[in-house]
């Protein structure tokens, strides 16, 4: 394993009695990158992310997390890494400050607090007991949490699930804060617009198997359908006047609008100088960027959204 | 250790600013003590009894019908409410639902006399009409022949023969409180330590919190180890408040050593040992509370925390002989009311037997960490 590497798992296999939780996946996370696991409730990320904690036994595997086995040496792991479990809980009496400080005990560690505390931007609720705190900023005490021990690797599981835009946002800044940091971060989500913006490389998992692994531009560009342009409110005469261009069009009757598969030969402009020597009238345009939505329903045959709602 | 030391400073502040578990945990045995020991304190309790005076001269009581009456009033035992000599006193007594009523016969006065002068050779009679199916009645009934006994004693001797100065009604003997407390505080111990064990147990592992500890370097036995300390600790508050409470309100007499805290411990870890092998089978916390429940309120009531077992029917007690809980409470009573040390020691050392057994089975079945 070489010094770059944070993470290196080969052919991680978990049973639950008859049923793949995870099924024989390899993969590597670089010291410095965020890595994301993206995949629906259920695919296997937890179940993944658990067993490189060290929380659960892998049914078959070899995985080396910071170049420890993680069959042999918990100890060392447990010691370097910092864990975001989904849905941070704690005590629930004690205040931010003293949460803070009693993990950085159980880790014999010994952080500078307030400066975790301003990381996390929790100043004005140091005091404030953990029960009395709302979900994201919960999340946030739990960001501090996982780095009282200073680690080299951060496990973040579904760091932003539950949270509103905001306090979703705000997870966001302080992730990419650690990334600027030069800290290794694991992150599982099924957000793919988190993993899009956070991550270096994102692994798509579905059914315990990883389907596609790469940054997501390249994921994007080899697996999302192409840009879309979509012209509101207009008739089926646009149609031949497009496709004139070299390019596909389609009429949708129900809705009144046209969808146009953009290709790099053919620029927008070129098709709305098209339209406006015929006349065919449009209420709006609208210009869809393939994201790893599509990735993900290209590779799957599933949104991600179906997914989530039915596992 | 000091990871020890950190969790339970963590529980402790908790616990303090959690002001209604403060209140529950104390406020139970509280309410116990305060009514078991207002109902069951003889000291200052008066009975009511009913008298029918038949031994009337003139529409006046006779000399020694009226020092009888006298006497009865002034054990200050009872409240002493007249019948009409006319009426018919067995059905009054029926009629008026009443526990207890006392005859003095028509010629009690004569045969009085007669008794003294023949020197027992006859005697005076009076009839204790009762209720068999009420409580107060047998004890009204004792204290009436304790007085009679006392009254004859008095008059064979021939000195002050109707002036009863000190009226010893039973033997010097424990009062119930001082039997009810030492139950009260085993059984403390035990409702606190399952209870606060299961519930800690199953929220801990429904909220995550093992979840997020499994992944620091905090080892199982540490924080079991602190969970215990924290169970003796709150076993010791509420062993203290009642204690106090049963000095102060009931002059309670007892003596607390070492024995007697060493048994209180050992009573909190092996029922935090239950706690968690309860915790271990059931999942959510309110199926974990019920489960507490199931396993707290028979031996609460098996095993002589209320009543002596040797009040109960055979194969209750025979039930109580399995229930530690029975060794608890006999133990701290053995070192707290009656002194028999030995006897403590041995309870004690069999409950440190099955609290050890039951925590390492406790501590070897709990999971933090999904297979």
């Amino acid at each position: 394993m070489s010094d770059n590497v944070a993470i290196e798992v080969r052919e991680l296999t978990k049973r639950y009695g008859e049923l793949v939780a995870v099924n024989g996946i390899s993969f590597t996370v670089n010291r410095g990158e965020i890595f994301a696991f993206l995949g629906p409730n259920g695919a296997g990320k937890t179940t993944t992310v658990e067993i490189l904690e060290c929380l659960r036994k892998p049914t078959s595997s070899k995985a080396y997390v910071l170049g420890f086995d993680i069959g042999k040496e918990q100890r060392e792991i447990k010691k370097r890494t910092g864990v975001l479990p989904q849905d941070f809980y704690t005590y629930e009496r004690l205040t931010v400050k003293e949460t803070i400080q009693y993990y950085a005990g159980m880790f014999d560690a010994h952080p500078d607090v307030d400066e975790l505390i301003r990381l996390v931007d929790l100043e004005d609720k140091k005091d404030v007991l953990f029960r009395n705190l709302s979900g994201g900023l919960k999340q946030r005490l739990g960001i501090a949490v996982a780095l009282v021990n200073d680690p080299e690797l951060i496990f973040l599981d579904e760091p932003s699930s539950g949270l509103d835009p905001k306090a979703r946002h705000g997870v966001w800044h302080l992730i990419d804060g650690l990334h600027k940091k030069g800290k290794t971060v694991f992150l599982t989500t099924h957000y793919m617009e988190e993993a899009e913006i956070l991550a270096d490389r994102v692994g798509i998992i579905h059914y315990g198997r990883i389907v596609a692994l790469d940054s997501p531009e390249s994921l994007i560009s080899e697996h999302g359908t192409r840009n879309l342009l979509i012209l509101k409110k207009t008739n089926p005469k646009a149609v031949p006047n497009i496709e004139k261009l070299g390019i596909k069009a389609k009429y949708d009757g129900t809705t009144g609008d046209v969808t146009v598969h953009l290709n790099h030969a053919v620029a927008v402009s070129e098709i709305l100088h098209a339209l406006s020597s015929t006349d065919v009238p449009f209420g709006e345009l609208q210009l869809k960027r393939s994201s790893l939505e599509d990735v993900f329903l290209n590779l799957t045959g599933v949104s991600l959204g179906e997914e989530e709602s039915g596992i | 250790m000091s990871h020890v030391v950190i969790d339970l400073k963590a529980s402790l502040k908790s616990f303090w600013r959690d002001k209604s578990t403060i209140f529950w945990t104390l406020a139970f045995p509280t309410v116990l003590i305060l009514l078991f020991g207002a109902i069951f304190s003889q000291s200052s309790m008066r009975y009511d009894l009913h008298v029918q005076n038949q031994d009337l001269t003139d529409g006046k009581p006779t000399y020694w019908s009226e020092n009888f009456i006298t006497i009865l009033n002034s054990t200050n035992a009872f409240n002493i409410q007249m019948v009409d000599a006319s009426i018919n006193a067995t059905d009054y007594a029926l009629a008026n639902r009443l526990s207890s009523l006392l005859i003095i016969p028509s010629g009690f006065n004569t045969s009085a006399n007669t008794a003294l002068y023949t020197h027992g050779a006859t005697t005076a009679n009076i009839t204790f009409v009762y209720d068999q199916s009420t409580s107060s009645a047998p004890v009204v009934q004792s204290i009436v022949v304790s007085i009679v006994d006392k009254l004859n004693f008095e008059l064979s001797k021939g000195v002050e023969y109707l002036s009863v100065q000190d009226l010893a009604i039973a033997p010097k003997r424990f009062g119930f409180i001082d039997f009810f407390i030492p139950g009260v505080i085993g059984m403390t111990a035990m409702t606190t330590s399952i209870f606060t064990s299961v519930s800690i147990s199953a929220r801990f592992k429904q909220n995550g919190i093992f979840h997020k500890l499994a992944t620091t370097p905090l080892k199982r036995y540490e924080w079991i180890l602190s969970r215990t300390i924290y169970n003796v600790l709150i076993s010791y508050l509420g062993m203290a408040v009642m204690i106090l409470m049963g000095m102060a309100i009931f002059g309670m007499k007892m003596t607390l050593d070492a024995v007697s805290l060493l048994m209180v411990a050992m009573a909190s870890l092996m029922f935090t040992g239950v706690g968690m092998i309860i915790a271990r089978f059931v999942k959510d916390p309110d199926g974990a509370d019920a489960a507490a429940n199931v396993i707290t309120f028979p031996m609460m009531f098996l095993s002589g925390t209320f009543f002596q077992i040797s009040q109960m029917p055979q194969f209750l007690q025979t039930i109580a002989q399995v229930l530690p809980l029975t060794y608890v409470s006999e133990g701290l009573r053995a070192a707290m009311i009656f002194g028999q040390t030995q006897q403590a020691i041995m309870n004690t050392a069999l409950i440190t037997v099955l609290g050890i057994a039951s925590i390492v089975v406790g501590s070897l079945i709990t999971k933090w960490e999904e297979d």
